[in-house]
């Protein structure tokens, strides 16, 4: 990418490799754990409908909408949310909006890499055939338990997830520290690739398996995933479930995508990158993700253990039930290998990403340099991570994925597309995504982006509300599952939610701090080009 | 697998890589702020004032 002095402090190496770290950060575990669980889940073909339709309606235009607040901070050097939302919104309330996008990527990596970590000790495990002669699922989740500290698990040393999780956690620390275009690009460039090797490999080999014991193939597991039951297309409950899979498997409403977009110039593309993004995300999730683990299950364990193995959850399906499948298989150690790095692969390259906007925030207002920044910073999340590790079974983990990892992103994402587009204005919203564009948007695009996108965000919103939030916030419901909680969990339960709101206003504090050091002045922005104050009297 | 579920298959497959070839044809077309060289922009990226610090 050009850098023209306009862009943010460090800019990146090559279109490519934008397009490569963006993809990167959107896709995740979610992508080959989640979506075929949700698809199976909900109807097959009615899901597919009503996922296209959220990917058309919810996803493009978020994406856009937020590439384009993403580059356009980065014109007044900010790559955080509170900057962004005041370069938007000259008001002192918008600084305080932001910390919502400071603090969700934050409380999202703490826990992604723990499992992360999971993934990294059963990329171990399979390499060296560990878990052989584990030959039930039963037997499987004990084996994954012993890399969740969970019940006292036989087969590995009570240390064994803490060393992981240091382990995991030290690596996305290193690759960060060592910048935009070093570490995250270059990471991106290897990773991505080696991602899609694993993927098509995989697919090719469980689409090539023999009839398993029931009679059943893989292409009845992909029967299973598209079959046109429309009947289903009138439950209010596949449209939601479609929508949060595109909300998930995008990125969105974390405030990553912002910041990777900071470091563009007004001249780079955004609309042609943003679509190649999430066109690449798109290709990974339903070409590769679907293709690997129902259909695996479904040789293996028939139609019925498959949706049995589906509504047991997205671990239960990656950690349980693929391991039995791979050890009956030829080469099965190298093909869980695969399995389990490129979840790994998945992992990392979405965990740099969640650290950036904190980063970002400390090096561009207090001045630090990114490796002190990183490996500070780092440091303190790594010790709330240990909290995860340590009580997981107590439903601390769960309760921050509610919270954070699933309704914080609606209510983020409702935010900044009022910000955007009604405060910002849509005509200014319009030009700004179509500054330096290699296509043009159908201009059908821009209504839709004012208009259906926050009213179907509403819609969520409202729903989970009234059908998760509320119950969970009232532990009529654990965040985990649809039981009630534990009363024996309810003191970890509030735990995590204090250190939650512990969290926001440390950094809330920081950003207040951060406006009065600088003497920035909320209701006047930033000067373009260096991000510093608007001098008295003066008007960007 | 029935046919409903094969023409459900293939057109989402379709979809999604049709869209990535559209969006990979134009970038490479186009070349536009794309490496030539293969070895980093044509200007090093800055260093801000805080990697100073």
């Amino acid at each position: 990418m050009t850098n023209n002095g306009t862009s943010s402090h460090e800019s990146w190496g090559t279109r490519l490799g934008l397009i490569l770290a963006m993809a990167g950060n959107a896709i995740g575990l979610g992508n080959f754990l989640r979506f075929p669980r949700q698809a199976a889940a909900n109807g097959g073909g009615s899901f597919m409908v009503a996922y296209f339709i959220a990917l058309l309606l919810l996803g493009i235009p978020l994406m856009w909408i937020e590439w384009g607040i993403g580059r356009h901070g980065g014109r007044f050097r900010k790559g955080h949310m509170p900057g962004m939302f005041t370069v938007l919104w000259r008001h002192p309330l918008a600084k305080y909006l932001g910390v919502i996008g400071l603090a969700i990527p934050l409380f999202i990596l703490i826990y992604y890499t723990y499992i992360m970590a999971w993934t990294a000790g059963f990329t171990v495990s399979s390499l060296t055939k560990d878990y052989w002669g584990l030959a039930t699922q039963e037997q499987m989740v004990a084996y994954l338990h012993s890399f969740q500290g969970i019940g006292g698990s036989p087969y590995h040393a009570p240390w064994t997830p803490y060393l992981y999780f240091t382990g995991t956690f030290a690596l996305v620390l290193w690759i960060v520290s060592k910048g935009v275009s070093g570490g995250i690009e270059r990471l991106a460039r290897i990773a991505m690739p080696v991602l899609f090797v694993f993927g098509v490999v995989l697919a090719v080999a469980v689409l090539s398996l023999p009839a398993g014991p029931g009679g059943e193939t893989a292409w009845d597991g992909l029967e299973f995933i598209y079959r046109p039951d429309l009947s289903l297309l009138g439950s209010p409950t596949v449209w939601l479930a479609a929508a949060g899979q595109i909300f998930f498997t995008l990125s969105l409403g974390q405030g990553t995508l912002h910041a990777y977009a900071s470091y563009l110039s007004k001249e780079d593309d955004i609309a042609l990158n943003g679509l190649a993004t999430a066109a690449t995300n798109e290709s990974a999730e339903v070409v590769l993700g679907g293709t690997i683990a129902i259909p695996a299950a479904v040789t293996f364990f028939g139609v019925t253990g498959a949706v049995a193995i589906a509504n047991g959850g997205s671990y239960n399906l990656g950690f349980a039930t693929m391991p039995v499948v791979f050890q009956q298989l030829p080469l099965g150690h190298l093909l869980g290998t695969m399995w389990f790095g490129l979840l790994f692969i998945a992992g990392l390259t979405t965990s740099v990403a969640l650290i950036t906007p904190a980063v970002a925030f400390l090096r561009e207002e207090f001045g630090v340099s990114r490796e002190k920044v990183v490996w500070t910073l780092g440091g303190v999340c790594f010790l709330f991570g240990l909290m995860h590790v340590t009580w997981l079974g107590r439903g601390f983990l769960d309760e921050w994925d509610y919270w954070a990892g699933t309704f914080g992103l609606v209510v983020f994402a409702i935010i900044e597309v009022i910000l955007f587009l009604w405060v910002f204005g849509p005509d200014r919203a319009w030009r700004e995504i179509h500054e330096g564009a290699d296509i043009r948007i159908p201009r059908v695009f821009k209504h839709v982006m004012t208009w259906v996108t926050p009213l179907y965000l509403a819609v969520i919103l409202v729903w989970w509300g009234k059908d998760d939030a509320l119950p969970i916030i009232l532990n009529r419901k654990s965040a985990g599952s649809s039981a009630p909680v534990v009363p024996a969990d309810e003191p970890y339960i509030w735990g995590a939610r204090l250190a939650m709101v512990a969290i926001v206003l440390i950094l809330a504090v920081l950003v207040h701090r951060a406006w009065r050091r600088n003497g920035y002045d909320s209701r006047k922005g930033f000067v373009e080009g260096t991000g510093a104050a608007v001098p008295s009297g003066g008007s960007r | 697998m029935s046919t409903g579920a094969i023409a459900f298959w293939l057109a989402s497959w379709a979809f999604v890589l049709g869209l990535a070839a559209f969006c990979f044809h134009r970038i490479l077309k186009l070349r536009r702020h794309h490496d030539p060289d293969g070895i980093g922009p044509a200007h090093p990226p800055q260093h801000g004032a805080a990697d100073d610090a």
